[in-house]
């Protein structure tokens, strides 16, 4: 008896954080700060930041396929293939062989189990949401209300850039508000041309794209073991500088200085442990990716940061008397409203001149050219919402050699040259809520764990489809404003879900616990001490990159999640 | 869509980064066993091999710097054939060298040799179809690859500058080599 005390009580906390990503990092360094004894419970294997970056310094001749991507791997790798078919880079994302899922429609599921999760293979693009979406759904009756407001979020999303560090350009957007910023990236002169031609003759804003890069590191950014950018462009191999935003960069090293932090790998936590006498969650169950040893652990609350897909299928496999249909989801919200962003649809153009002017240095990020569809004078479109791009200007190097006619000595001597310069936009569309487009788990597939496969049906409406005319056009619209050359447009029909690789909303947050799965603190409305602060909690996608949202949900929730604490409100 | 149909969309709607060969390497899930590709012996004989490195070095000839076979361009298209392209893509390419010996290749002037590979090179230009894979874009792309990403080919070639630190807008200078970082890989 006593010993089964002393058990429980070894694996008892104050806080239990699932998934140990980009927003797992936030609140478990959140958390801690605030005096919180936390367990950090990570799935995938342990990566030790900069020590486990073992291709981070590696040369291309270093590489036995020279960084392509070998057949095997291509099958292991198949959801993340574009993302991930270098050789310096597949590790850090997920095996889909190892961990299947079904697609009803089709999805691509990309994912990094191992510490630290997406956080160590972004993009880094950052960008605040705007006052409008927040407000997008209630006023054209999309979706449901979203119960808080962009002014709620200001002082987190500040708090948040401070600690990340953003290198970016203020210009006093509306669609796109200012973060806290670090110097911007150099343009190319081409880019410059583009900038300037666009405003002139289309009287729309161009900045440098905003990414969590340090371009000048602060003492707080140092603190941490972080240092500056090296512009070499191999972060999804890992940074050994901390250039980048990571969890295992930034908020994981945080975290451990408080002496407050645990974090255990390779545990896969199956379902959360309800108690039947107040309906308060009291644990989760975990199982040993290694050993299939299954152990309980506990804590006064907890926070889900699995990923989109993974908190929400954590959820509804905590299946009990209360909740038949998964924790928290009498709404029957769970798994509904899957969004994600629509992208490979854009612009290319050819560019003629500029034949001096190069570049020093790789640099990591590119243009961002804000929404200006549907938004201030535009005249109201044939479809809701709008559209961002992303993109720049760059010099073809050797590798265009591949496929440019001709060979021998001058063909040679050629590809040591830099060669033309080309630009490409790509198009980062919204999704709008629609429930119909959800996942579920499958009621006999499992995997090796015997945990049930997750089964994704989704996919774009008729106003993501008509939106992506626009990004066509618009985008080809802008190239030639600049007088471009050979601007070609794509639009590939077959681009599905998944590849934007921004999955979310499939436990929205609301005010009304009948039509949505968290209240406005993040927090089950129905079991008040399950925090969800990743993407699940998106009642609405915006077109902007995600990640800097979610983080400043993380944070605010967790100072909330403490507050409630004190007060003995959990 | 089948998952190569997907993939192979994919990489076309995001730029084309990938080339056509390199798409249908991914073409493996019907047509090879997990044995084949588990320690398959060397599928070129000792001509194939032969006509194999001297394309190679016709594409990237050793000048003022080293050449294809200088860097070891031949053993690392062996490599990829084996383990980064499916059966059929491997015929094509054994068709493409068989018809080079056909033409008596390997005995031919060096001339003569290029007048061959630009007939190559017209004829596959000529008969491209998207999607489809060719001999010669296959041995030009691998070559390409190879050298370019050798120690010999890349110092040779360019201005290595694997942590170059800053990013700059700089104007060229005459005789200017061609900046390379190493994140190609
Ligand atoms: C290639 C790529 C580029 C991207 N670029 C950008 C960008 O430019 N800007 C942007 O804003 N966003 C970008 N994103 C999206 C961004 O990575 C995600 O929004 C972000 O990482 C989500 O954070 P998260 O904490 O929800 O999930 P993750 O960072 O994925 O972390 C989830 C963690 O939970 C763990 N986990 C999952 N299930 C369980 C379980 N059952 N038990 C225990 N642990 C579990 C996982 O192993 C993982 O470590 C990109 C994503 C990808 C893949
Ligand atoms: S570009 Fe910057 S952040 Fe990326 S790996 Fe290099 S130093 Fe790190």
């Amino acid at each position: 008896m006593n010993l089964n005390i002393n058990a429980q009580k070894a694996q008892t906390y104050d806080a239990i954080v699932v998934g140990s990503g980009m927003t797992g990092g936030w609140a478990a360094k959140e958390l801690t700060e605030k005096g919180l004894n936390v367990l950090v419970l990570e799935r995938g294997y342990e990566i030790k930041h900069v020590e486990d970056y073992k291709t981070a310094m590696q040369d291309p001749w270093e590489f036995e396929h020279r960084g392509k991507i070998t057949t095997v791997a291509a099958e292991e790798h198949y959801a993340s293939m574009f993302f991930s078919a270098k050789e310096g880079s597949q590790f850090n994302f997920t095996n889909d062989k190892e961990h299947p899922y079904i697609q009803k429609r089709p999805f691509n599921w990309i994912r990094g189990y191992h510490t630290g999760g997406k956080s160590l293979i972004w993009g880094k693009h950052t960008y605040r949401w705007n006052r409008e979406d927040f407000l997008a759904n209630t006023k054209e009756g999309i979706g449901i209300d979203w119960p808080i407001r962009y002014e709620e979020l200001v002082p987190w999303y500040t708090y948040i850039e401070k600690f990340v560090g953003i290198s970016g350009q203020a210009e006093g957007l509306a669609v796109l508000p200012d973060s806290t910023f670090l110097p911007p990236m150099a343009m190319t002169a081409p880019e410059v041309h583009f900038k300037k031609s666009v405003a002139q003759k289309l009287n729309r804003p161009i900045t440098i794209g905003r990414v969590a890069h340090l371009t000048k590191p602060q003492p707080w950014h140092t603190a941490v073991g972080r240092a500056s950018c090296q512009f070499r462009n191999r972060c999804t191999r890992g940074c050994p500088y901390g250039g980048y935003f990571s969890s295992l960069a930034a908020t994981l090293p945080a975290a451990r200085s408080t002496n407050r932090l645990t974090i255990l790998h390779n545990a896969i936590v199956k379902e959360i442990i309800l108690d039947d006498h107040d309906q308060k969650a009291k644990g989760v169950r975990v199982i040993d990716q290694n050993t299939m040893e299954v152990r309980e652990f506990y804590a006064k609350v907890l926070f889900l940061n699995a990923g989109t897909i993974g908190s929400t299928s954590i959820l509804m496999n905590s299946k009990s008397a209360r909740f038949p249909n998964g924790l928290g989801n009498d709404s029957d919200q769970l798994g509904r409203n899957l969004m994600d962003h629509h992208l490979a649809v854009g612009a290319r153009a050819d560019i003629e001149g500029f034949e001096d002017d190069y570049y020093f240095g790789a640099r990591p990020g590119s243009l961002y050219i804000p929404r200006f569809r549907n938004w201030g004078n535009d005249k109201k479109r044939d479809y809701l919402r709008g559209f961002g791009y992303q993109g720049g200007a760059a010099r073809a190097d050797w590798s265009r050699g591949s496929t440019e006619p001709g060979f021998g000595a001058d063909f040679k001597k050629r590809l040591t040259q830099p060669g033309p310069w080309k630009m490409s936009l790509t198009g980062f569309g919204e999704v709008l809520p629609d429930p119909n487009n959800r996942f579920y788990l499958s009621p006999d597939k499992t995997d090796k764990w015997g945990l049930p496969q997750v089964v994704f049906d989704a996919d774009f409406s008729a106003n993501d489809r008509a939106m992506r005319k626009d990004i066509m056009n618009d985008g080809a619209e802008m190239l030639e404003a600049a007088g471009f050359k050979n601007v070609t447009t794509y639009d590939n029909p077959a681009a599905h879900m998944g590849l934007g690789i921004h999955e979310m909303g499939t436990a929205r947050m609301g005010k009304d616990p009948k039509t949505s799965v968290l209240n406005k603190y993040n927090q089950v409305h129905t079991c008040k001490n399950v925090f969800v602060t990743d993407g699940s909690a998106m009642a609405s996608a915006s077109n902007v990159n995600p990640s800097l949202t979610y983080m400043a949900l993380t944070a605010r929730a967790a100072s909330y999640a403490v507050a409630q604490l004190k007060a003995k409100n959990l | 869509m089948n998952r190569r149909e997907a993939l192979s969309r994919v990489s076309l709607m995001l730029g084309g980064t990938l080339s056509a060969p390199t798409l249908l390497a991914f073409d493996r899930w019907n047509q090879m066993t997990p044995e084949s590709r588990v320690n398959s012996p060397s599928i070129l004989n000792e001509e194939q091999r032969e006509i194999m490195a001297r394309v190679a070095e016709r594409i990237i000839p050793k000048t003022d710097t080293p050449g294809a076979i200088d860097v070891g361009v031949p053993a690392f298209i062996e490599l990829m054939l084996r383990e980064g392209y499916t059966k059929p893509v491997q015929d094509t390419f054994l068709t493409g060298l068989g018809d080079l010996a056909g033409k008596g290749f390997l005995t031919a002037s060096a001339d003569q040799q290029t007048t061959l590979l630009k007939q190559v090179e017209a004829q596959t230009l000529a008969n491209a179809k998207a999607g489809s894979v060719s001999f010669w874009q296959l041995i030009k792309e691998l070559t390409v690859w190879g050298y370019f990403t050798s120690e010999a080919g890349i110092k040779s070639s360019f201005d290595y500058q694997p942590i170059p630190g800053k990013f700059e807008a700089i104007k060229i200078r005459p005789g200017q080599k061609d900046f390379m970082y190493g994140n190609q890989v």
